[in-house]
């Protein structure tokens, strides 16, 4: 289970701002939240993941703090809405590079990311560029990725909210089937209810720096 | 009923550049033809000889390495820089690491032989430490190297930390969650980024390399090292052999044009804004944060240590008796009067060809047409006809006019300096100006079309509050060039008409090392206090956002 409890952060930047996050999440469970553009969705992404440190509270993953461990070390994989990928690589060393950073895989490793590519249903775009991929391509390949690091937790940061209707509700779905699946536990962040109403488990929204459950 | 003629409602912005256009490459045409067909009887029977081939050979070498150098270095730097983003005096390091752009040559030249000279201060501390020195190593190729190096680095950090700042914060955060090491993070997410702007980034330092004069005067030592500019100046100057400059401006002109031509081609991916970002909270690996640091730590000595030198030699010298010099206060008068022409010469030349420009750039303006391509083309290549045309060639070309027209020679030395100041100034201020006047352009056009504001009161409203920061910085940058340039002046100056870096240059070579101090000190000065001030007078204390 992932929980936060009262985890604060103190945002400097500009306008001062005082956050306090408290959730729990179970395995397997997805999180929607919502909120205004500034109320902090981002900001509490960054904390889960480890780009921000909290200031107090606590943070911890099946009892385990998760605070101290630098962002590799965490058992989670962010999608943010761009820049996902490595445009220059294929989507093939796109998603192997979630199991080896050298890109040097095992048989076994390489069978694995071609059943991501499969499971995303990127049959046969394993060796196109990832800049040349479209939108919703490119969103599966992170996906695929994030399903090969084997990490429990999956934050995403409005990864769809670029992507025409259409795909993102097959997005959407993808996640759903990843989420049961995988057993992940999900937490998606985005400023459209209709995202969290698609597959959400449980949906908060995110006002003067608390999550309030809906 | 008469029908709406574009050219009409744009003629008072296209004509006038149209004409300075063509008047530049008239311009260029008569220099060509002083070098290349005037003289053809002797020259295109003479094949270039061996020794011309050994001095392009070594020019070619010498520009490649410096920029290749100059790349490794700079892009070291950057990486650095922008990973060490709470280095002390950062912010002031990157600031007087751009201002290099117009740092006169001779006073960093000046600045590099007191540093790293015979009788310089690694030197000393090199015997007081170990009882050994590293000797004249900074004359001849090395030195050659190493103040092409201290110029183009500097002037590549600018454009590579911009690029690297430029990298969405996300790509820095997927390189943190998946764990890559540094190199990987480099490989994987900042050489991608680089690479787009280094082959532009390479042939513009290859080309200042190539064209390289003061540097390659002083620094270059012997015979052996010289470069296509110096042999052309070496002939003119001392051995008076015109057949022989004539010969070696053929083949500069030659391999100019080639390079252009080249790196027309090799334009800098889409611009990329930078994006503002925080520290990591986690750092860097300690490894990397080490190189990190020493490579900032060696380049801010590196890069300071000469300025400084500049500044304490300086202040020990003569004052009193320097400005008691007739010649001195001849050369300070004669440089503060061209640079201040070469700014004003340079602004309105920028602001005709930047406005004609524009008509073709605009939507709305002037539709295409089979002519517009080529106008368009023209006026854009009249522009950057310095890159073609090095100043010691334009001088060269000048000289041969002078000598074929009555009138005396320093007559002739002003208007080729203003001439070649102008060019040299001009690709930089037309990088600057043309895209805020296409700025101003989009955003005002149709409310003064629809209004019917035209001419000075559109200027007025639309134009000057929004270009004029730029036009500051455009006219410091243009007095900053002048003031600080060795080349055309090199073959015109004499005892009666002298300008600062003239004057240095002659007290350097007769070894009155204290009275050049000072005028290197002044010269930095005088750069320094213009580049500070002349962009806040023409902003008037605020910057116009367009």
């Amino acid at each position: 289970m992932l929980k936060l409890d009262a985890l604060t952060y103190h945002h400097t930047n500009g306008q001062s701002q005082i956050y306090e996050f408290s959730m729990h999440s179970k395995t397997g469970q997805i999180t929607g939240i919502t909120g205004q553009s500034g109320s902090g969705k981002s900001t509490l992404l960054d904390l889960i993941a480890g780009f921000l440190l909290p200031h107090s509270g606590s943070l911890t993953w099946n009892d385990k703090d998760l605070t101290p461990l630098p962002p590799e070390a965490r058992p989670v994989t962010i999608l943010f809405q761009n820049d996902n990928l490595f445009d220059h690589l294929s989507a093939e060393k796109n998603i192997a590079i979630g199991i080896n950073t050298s890109l040097r895989l095992s048989a076994g490793e390489t069978k694995k990311v071609r059943q991501a590519l499969n499971d995303t249903g990127l049959e046969g775009f394993g060796a196109r560029r990832a800049g040349s991929l479209s939108g919703g391509e490119q969103q599966r390949v992170a996906l695929a990725r994030a399903l090969v690091r084997d990490t429990p937790v999956l934050l995403l940061d409005e990864p769809f909210s670029a992507l025409d209707g259409e795909t993102r509700a097959t997005m959407l779905d993808l996640v759903g089937e990843i989420a049961v699946k995988y057993h992940r536990t999900v937490l998606m962040v985005t400023h459209d209810e209709r995202d969290c109403s698609a597959i959400a488990d449980q949906h908060f929204t995110l006002s003067n720096g608390k999550l309030h459950r809906v | 009923m008469s029908s709406f003629s574009p050219l009409r409602r744009f003629g008072i912005s296209f004509w006038p550049g149209l004409a300075v256009g063509a008047a530049l490459l008239c311009l260029a045409g008569t220099i060509f033809a002083q070098i290349v067909i005037l003289p053809q009887t002797t020259t295109v029977s003479a094949a270039l000889d061996a020794q011309i081939w050994s001095i392009l050979r070594f020019t070619l070498f010498q520009a490649a390495l410096s920029t290749l150098l100059s790349i490794g270095l700079g892009t070291a730097l950057a990486w650095s820089l922008f990973h060490q983003r709470r280095f002390p005096g950062r912010g002031a390091l990157i600031s007087l690491l751009s201002s290099t752009l117009v740092l006169p040559t001779l006073v960093a030249v000046l600045g590099l032989v007191t540093v790293f000279g015979r009788n310089g201060w690694l030197n000393d501390l090199a015997e007081a430490l170990s009882g050994h020195s590293f000797g004249a190593f900074l004359y001849g190729l090395t030195g050659i190297l190493v103040a092409h190096v201290y110029f183009n680095a500097s002037f590549a950090v600018r454009g590579l930390l911009h690029r690297l700042e430029a990298i969405p914060a996300e790509k820095f955060k997927l390189a943190r969650s998946l764990g890559l090491t540094p190199w990987q993070r480099f490989k994987l997410v900042e050489w991608p980024a680089l690479k787009g702007t280094l082959p532009s980034m390479a042939s513009t330092i290859f080309l200042l390399c190539f064209t390289s004069f003061a540097i390659v005067l002083t620094l270059g030592g012997s015979p052996k090292y010289n470069t296509l500019e110096v042999a052309i100046y070496e002939a003119v100057k001392f051995d008076f052999d015109l057949l022989r400059a004539l010969k070696l401006a053929l083949a500069q002109l030659a391999v100019c044009a080639f390079l252009v031509v080249v790196a027309s081609g090799l334009r800098a991916s889409s611009s990329a804004i930078a994006q503002a970002r925080t520290p990591s909270i986690w750092g860097e690996p300690f490894g990397a944060r080490c190189a990190q640091l020493g490579i900032t730590g060696f380049c801010a000595i590196a890069f300071l240590a000469p300025l400084a030198a500049v500044l304490i030699d300086g202040l020990q010298a003569d004052f009193t008796k320097l400005f008691a010099e007739a010649t001195f206060r001849r050369a300070l008068f004669t440089s503060l009067v061209l640079a201040s022409a070469s700014s004003v010469f340079t602004i309105a030349i920028a602001l005709a060809l930047g406005f004609a420009r524009r008509n073709f750039s605009v939507p709305g303006r002037i539709p295409a047409s089979w002519w517009t391509p080529v106008v368009s083309r023209v006026l854009a290549f009249s522009g950057t006809l310095y890159l073609a045309i090095p100043s010691l060639v334009l001088g060269l070309g000048f000289f041969l006019i002078a000598r074929q027209f009555a009138g005396p020679l320093n007559f002739w030395a002003v208007i080729a300096l203003l001439c070649a100041n102008v060019l040299m100034a001009l690709p930089f201020s037309l990088a600057i100006l043309v895209p805020a006047m296409e700025k101003t352009a989009l955003r005002f056009d149709k409310l003064c079309f629809s209004m019917g504001i035209r001419g000075i009161a559109r200027w007025r409203l639309a134009e000057w509050p929004f270009l004029r920061a730029d036009l500051g910085y455009v006219a410091a940058l243009a007095f900053c060039f002048s003031l600080g340039d060795l080349g055309v002046i090199a073959l015109f100056g004499n005892q009666d008409f002298a300008t600062l870096p003239w004057l240095l240059y002659q007290k350097m070579g007769s070894y009155r090392t204290h009275d050049a101090a000072g005028i290197a000190l002044i010269l930095l000065a005088l750069t320094i206090t213009v580049f500070a001030l002349v962009p806040r007078v023409f902003a008037g204390g605020r910057d116009a956002e367009t």
